[in-house]
């Protein structure tokens, strides 16, 4: 090949991105193993890891419909009232159970009318589960402030 | 990398005297192919998204986990329509630095996107973000290497990250609540209003529907863990066959709106039909 020819030149982009496709791969493969692997990711679903840097770095993880993820809403504080009827069962969502609240239509069913809302998460993963309860308080102008009131 | 490590299947060019010039035709079809699905992809949930865009300029929550930028409507809206511009830019551009520029711009927008409060969950923006790194390392390779050797890689990274995205979906279902089909019962099979769980609702009794639930749970997991496992071990051809198979099927047989999510990967996929076969010499180098 002459030196007008293309060449295969020195890549090291190409490397860079294998080694974080190994990265992720090798996070995956020991997550079933690894309870404290699996409990990241739960806290990564519920907003609730420990600082906005380590969720966000984790965000190119691919999770499509990963683990059993419920959720419920209610109008009234938990144990306000004690219903004659049961409850329906929670039901589940395929990802990020916090969705449900924040993400486009679910933000709009369940906080157009400005009220308070109570919305208990359970993420759940080969035995272990994680539980986070949120107060959504209207403050005024649209506006709901995400409170997290209980913590399992 | 050694080139072994992305030998692939010897696939016949058109024309093995005449291979393709750096940055045209084969390669520039691979990027147009992909750049069209990710777009594609990315428009999918237009309507959605642009409702969205109302309920989040009444609706906002306050969220001291996320940072005030991430929480506004407007950051959200308008990343989503920059990673739209990119796309088109990179593909009208032409020029290398051009198209480079703007992959990089579609990368950021798109990372922006998947921590935003408003979108992080959107599985779109996840797998958009993988192809739109495969898309900005292609483009900085166009007019470098020789067009057989730089679509060889290409295909090889395409079914690593493929391989990759599946085997993510795969171990979160590792779980008693997707093997014993009850979350996918919950989500389709119960009253989903979709074409497939529509005519299963119809035509079996609800015993059997949450016995189908099981199975289908069963066998999404399965088709997941091996190919995520052997799909980027294929030869470039079947490779690529088996995942654009793959990835529209989920799609065509779940959930429409998840089109958004696989229109890219079926793109992305689709670059393994393009590579060509090595000439003999440097076979065998």
């Amino acid at each position: 090949m002459d030196q007008q020819s293309p060449q295969r030149g020195r890549d090291p982009l190409f490397g860079l991105i294998l080694i974080g496709i190994v990265v992720v791969v090798i996070w995956l493969m020991l997550m079933p193993c690894f309870p404290g692997l699996a409990a990241v990711t739960l806290r990564r679903f519920q907003l609730r890891t420990d600082s906005f840097p380590l969720w966000a770095i984790q965000a190119p993880v691919p999770s499509m419909y990963n683990f059993g993820n419920r959720y419920e809403v209610r109008k009234i504080p938990e144990g306000l009232l004690e219903p004659i009827l049961p409850p329906p069962p929670p039901r589940y969502i395929n990802h990020f159970p916090t969705r449900a609240m924040t993400f486009a239509f679910g933000r709009y069913v369940h906080l157009h009318d400005g009220s308070d809302r109570w919305i208990t998460f359970w993420s759940s993963y080969r035995g272990q589960t994680l539980e986070t309860k949120v107060h959504l308080k209207p403050v005024g102008e649209g506006r709901f402030e995400w409170l997290v009131e209980g913590r399992e | 990398m050694s080139d072994q490590v992305c030998e692939v299947s010897p696939i016949v060019a058109d024309d093995d005297n005449s291979l393709p010039v750096p940055g045209s035709g084969r390669v520039l079809s691979a990027y147009l192919v992909v750049q069209v699905c990710l777009f594609l992809g990315l428009v999918w949930k237009w309507w959605y998204f642009q409702q969205a865009d109302q309920i989040y300029q009444q609706i906002s929550i306050s969220d001291s986990f996320f940072p005030d930028w991430l929480e506004s409507p407007r950051v959200v809206r308008w990343a989503y329509l920059g990673s739209l511009a990119g796309i088109i830019l990179g593909v009208l551009g032409m020029l290398p630095w051009i198209r480079q520029v703007c992959a990089a711009v579609v990368i950021a927008t798109l990372g922006v996107l998947l921590v935003h409060q408003a979108s992080y969950n959107d599985m779109t923006f996840a797998t958009s973000l993988w192809v739109a790194i495969w898309t900005f390392w292609f483009s900085t390779r166009m007019e470098r290497d020789e067009p057989a050797f730089l679509l060889r890689r290409g295909a090889f990274l395409a079914r690593v990250i493929g391989s990759m995205i599946l085997l993510g979906g795969a171990v979160g279902k590792w779980t008693p609540e997707y093997w014993s089909g009850d979350v996918f019962y919950d989500i389709y099979f119960r009253d989903r209003d979709y074409w497939v769980f529509n005519y299963l609702r119809e035509h079996t009794q609800p015993e059997t529907l949450r016995t189908m639930a099981t199975w289908y749970s069963r066998k999404v997991i399965v088709v997941e863990t091996v190919v995520g496992l052997g799909m980027w071990l294929l030869p470039a051809k079947i490779a690529a066959a088996v995942g654009v198979t793959i990835f529209f099927s989920i799609a065509f047989f779940s959930n429409n709106l998840l089109f958004s999510v696989l229109w890219c990967l079926v793109g992305l996929s689709a670059v393994g039909f393009f590579v060509i076969r090595q000439p003999a010499a440097e076979q065998t180098q």
